[in-house]
């Protein structure tokens, strides 16, 4: 366990050594999009060493971390404020968003692939095939605001967009949880197919144990060893952040704001979105395999 | 697992609900405002929230000439300016009075900034001071016919600057509007009536229409393709006004290209572009075609300067007048802005016909406009938003204004040219820059307003200036019940 968490640090400085590169290697000077086009050299030269901007960049990098290492992300060049208040700002937003878009898409994804692989090439089955195959196709930016004609315009349901009232986030948690449940729907039934198959499954039933109990005592928790990688996975790139779903529903993310500081080439921003966002990543990561060893106590990581 | 399903299905339900209604005035932003610090704001946004929480010395009026806003002024002589405040003048919204060591404390200030992008535009000044409670001197070092069109920065009090007050997202001026607060949409308070409004960014155009139809917004201006806005002409409870912009499209050249160094072949692009097909199909309504950069209104505008014709054949003829081998293969940049991109598209077909292959490069704003500063480009198309003065000619088309000393961008040199910006005849250079095309002028994109019917009094100007908040009303649900 410990090899597994120690491996987590190389992934991390790799993750800040190549987003602090590509960041400073992309196109577009901040200090030309702070001063516009009529500053002098001069201004832009005093500018630029104040940023810290014309000291070559492994120095660049070095500063960087020594800042990071006492906790200081450092400040917004546009807005001037320090960025760990609009991390702080954004963050809980996204994963209030992606804990109820999962929830969604495990309510909708799991029945359906359980009901599909036990009546499998049966009609249920081609029901949620279809179903979840023509979730899966719809992109977000189409499905969201497909969404807001059905239930804000037509039915009035729900607000369209923004986060003023407690049912701003249905849509946009409907949006990216369809997607999701789709995913969950196919991983399902094919894990469960083949679990069914399984001598101990057959030898549960041979045992006369009621239909159910081996399904939900055995074949289900075999089966949804895979559907927890999956779930896992998904739910790292939800909390990274859903760029188009974020912005199409006025939901005020991280995903949004490393959107927009990219475009303003506001460095200390996306270095500190991407940093988090990392970290989010191999969290999560770290936390799936470890429940994936209490699911299946032959996976170990260490003896 | 079922009582998972039921508690979320509770939860969704509970979530479901009808709009609340609003007495505040809603308007839906395509882009939220940055930095609400007038020294500092540079994005369209955040000027025009400031220009309704702050007074300027000087504003401009419908033929864009300057004119006293809170300061009338006198040259004494062309390096020495004197402004007395008007005594009309309103409180800050802090209560406090505005006084002329205020006026003096802002431009100190900016000037003093290393990291604004308005600091340049006052280097010319060496001193700012002021003489008694309502009267303000600028000494220049150089002389400067034009300086009180720059002086347009809104005035902040000189007690909170000394204080280190964070304007940048606590405002605090004496215009119109005051600034309430700022969480995810931008609140400000009308001082005459206490009217409240709402500025809140959608991003997305066809939710902001949605938002529009809902009643989650009461207005939107801008930013949306034509098709949406014939959209919303058609519904009811809906009303558009449309007014003539002044914010000018053009296509800029890269006057170090071997090819478009050649005076025939800018002539045959701006000969190869269909603007009246353009401006009937994929631009809104009291879009115009484009001649110069000011508008013939501009009290420097050109009034009788006509804009190229389409004519591919010409275009083809000059093309190969200029010893040509067609197809002419060109390159043209643009933001990845859908708008922006569709006409794009609509140009490469058109120039087709001329015998120009065009090849569109769409790239994020960073890497586009940092490439366009740095010459990287043969074609790319941008947008002259907010010009007031003519200086506009100096900044583009004058030999020492090459980026990074200015925003002549494709990197025109002519002699003539300068001589004429220097003398500021600026009919003569609209006419010589019309000849000599650095840029081909193609519309000056108009505005519109979509409001919901219960609003009245928003008076729309060219610029997309929002100023029309400062007089919008709205009535009210018992003015709008039917009287028994």
């Amino acid at each position: 366990m410990l090899k597994r968490l120690l491996g987590v640090v190389p992934v991390v400085f790799g993750v800040l050594l190549l987003t602090f590169l590509l960041v400073h290697l992309v196109p577009g000077d901040p200090v030309e999009v702070m001063l516009g086009e009529s500053a002098s050299s001069a201004d832009r030269s005093q500018l630029r060493a104040e940023l810290g901007l014309d000291r070559p960049i492994h120095v660049q990098f070095g500063a960087y971390l020594g800042r990071l290492a006492q906790g200081d992300f450092g400040h917004s060049i546009h807005t001037r404020a320090p960025v760990s208040q609009m991390l702080a700002e954004r963050l809980p937003a996204t994963m209030r968003l992606a804990l109820l878009a999962l929830a969604i898409a495990i309510a909708i994804g799991l029945p359906l692939g359980i009901i599909a692989a036990l009546r499998a090439n049966r009609w249920p089955d081609k029901l949620a095939t279809f179903s979840s195959l023509t979730l899966s196709a719809m992109p977000h930016f189409w499905l969201g605001p497909l969404l807001m004609m059905v239930f804000a315009l037509w039915l009035g349901w729900l607000p369209v967009s923004g986060m003023d009232s407690a049912g701003s986030i249905v849509l946009p948690a409907l949006t990216l949880g369809f997607g999701l449940s789709a995913i969950l729907t196919r991983m399902t039934r094919a894990s469960l197919l083949e679990v069914l198959n399984e001598d101990f499954v057959r030898t549960a039933r041979a045992k006369g144990l009621p239909e159910r109990q081996v399904i939900l005592g055995h074949a289900l928790r075999a089966g949804l060893l895979p559907v927890v990688t999956i779930v896992g996975l998904q739910l790292g790139s939800l909390l990274a952040g859903t760029v188009i779903t974020e912005t199409v529903f006025g939901w005020d993310g991280i995903g949004r704001l490393l959107v927009e500081s990219i475009e303003k080439r506001d460095y200390p921003v996306t270095q500190a979105c991407v940093l988090v966002i990392a970290l989010i990543y191999v969290l999560v990561n770290l936390f799936t395999d470890l429940l994936y060893t209490q699911l299946d106590p032959r996976v170990r990581y260490s003896r | 697992m079922r009582y998972f399903i039921l508690l979320l299905i509770c939860m969704l339900l509970a979530a479901c609900g009808k709009p609340v209604s609003h007495e505040e005035i809603r308007m839906a932003l395509a882009q939220a405002p940055i930095n609400l610090d007038p020294r500092y704001a540079s994005d369209a946004a955040s000027e025009r929230i400031n220009h309704l929480i702050y007074r300027p010395l000087v504003d401009f009026d419908a033929n864009s000439r300057p004119q006293p806003a809170l300061a009338a002024w006198q040259m004494l002589s062309p390096t020495h300016y004197r402004f007395t405040l008007l005594p009309e003048r309103a409180l800050f919204h802090d209560g406090s009075t505005l006084d002329a060591g205020d006026v003096a404390a802002t431009y100190n200030s900016l000037r003093a900034l290393k990291d604004s992008p308005h600091t340049a535009e006052f280097a010319n000044i060496r001193q700012v001071s002021a003489l008694d409670e309502n009267t303000v001197e600028f000494v220049l070092q150089a002389d400067d016919d034009m300086f009180p069109s720059r002086l347009i920065i809104g005035i902040l009090p000189a007690e909170k600057i000394a204080a280190g007050h964070d304007f940048s997202r606590q405002p605090v001026g004496n215009g119109p509007l005051r600034f309430v607060s700022w969480q995810r949409s931008v609140r400000l308070e009308r001082v005459s009536d206490r009217q409240r409004f709402s500025l809140q960014e959608v991003r997305d155009p066809t939710v902001r229409v949605l938002k529009l139809l809902r009643g989650e917004v009461d207005l939107l201006q801008g930013d949306l393709p034509p098709e949406l806005v014939k959209y919303l002409r058609r519904q009811p409870g809906i009303r558009l006004s449309e007014v003539e912009g002044s914010n000018y499209s053009y296509l800029g050249f890269n006057l170090e290209d071997t090819q478009l160094s050649k005076p025939e072949v800018r002539r045959a692009i701006a000969h190869a572009i269909d603007r009246k097909a353009i401006l009937q199909e994929v631009l809104v309504g009291g879009s115009r075609e484009a001649a110069a950069i000011l508008p013939p209104g501009h009290w420097a505008g050109h009034r009788t300067l006509a804009p190229y014709e389409y004519d591919p054949a010409l275009a083809r003829a000059l093309l190969q007048h200029a010893g040509i081998a067609l197809p002419l293969k060109l390159v043209y940049k643009t933001s990845t802005d859908a708008q922006r991109v569709r006409l794009a598209t609509v140009m490469q077909a058109q120039m087709r016909e001329a015998g120009i292959q065009l090849e569109i490069r769409s790239l994020d704003w960073g890497t586009f406009f940092d490439d366009v500063k740095h010459g990287k480009f043969q074609l790319y198309g941008l947008t002259w938003v907010g010009i007031r003065t003519p200086e506009i000619y100096r900044l583009a088309f004058h030999s020492a204004s090459v980026p990074p000393a200015g925003a002549n961008r494709g990197r025109y040199e002519d002699a003539t040219t300068d001589r004429l910006i220097e003398a500021a005849d600026w009919q003569a250079v609209s006419e010589r820059v019309h000849q000599m095309l650095p840029y081909v002028p193609l519309w000056y994109e108009g505005q519109f307003v979509a409001m919901r019917s219960d609003l009245s009094g928003y008076s729309l100007k060219p610029d997309g200036s929002w100023d029309g908040l400062a007089t919008v009303n709205k009535r009210s649900k018992k003015e709008m019940k039917p009287q028994s």
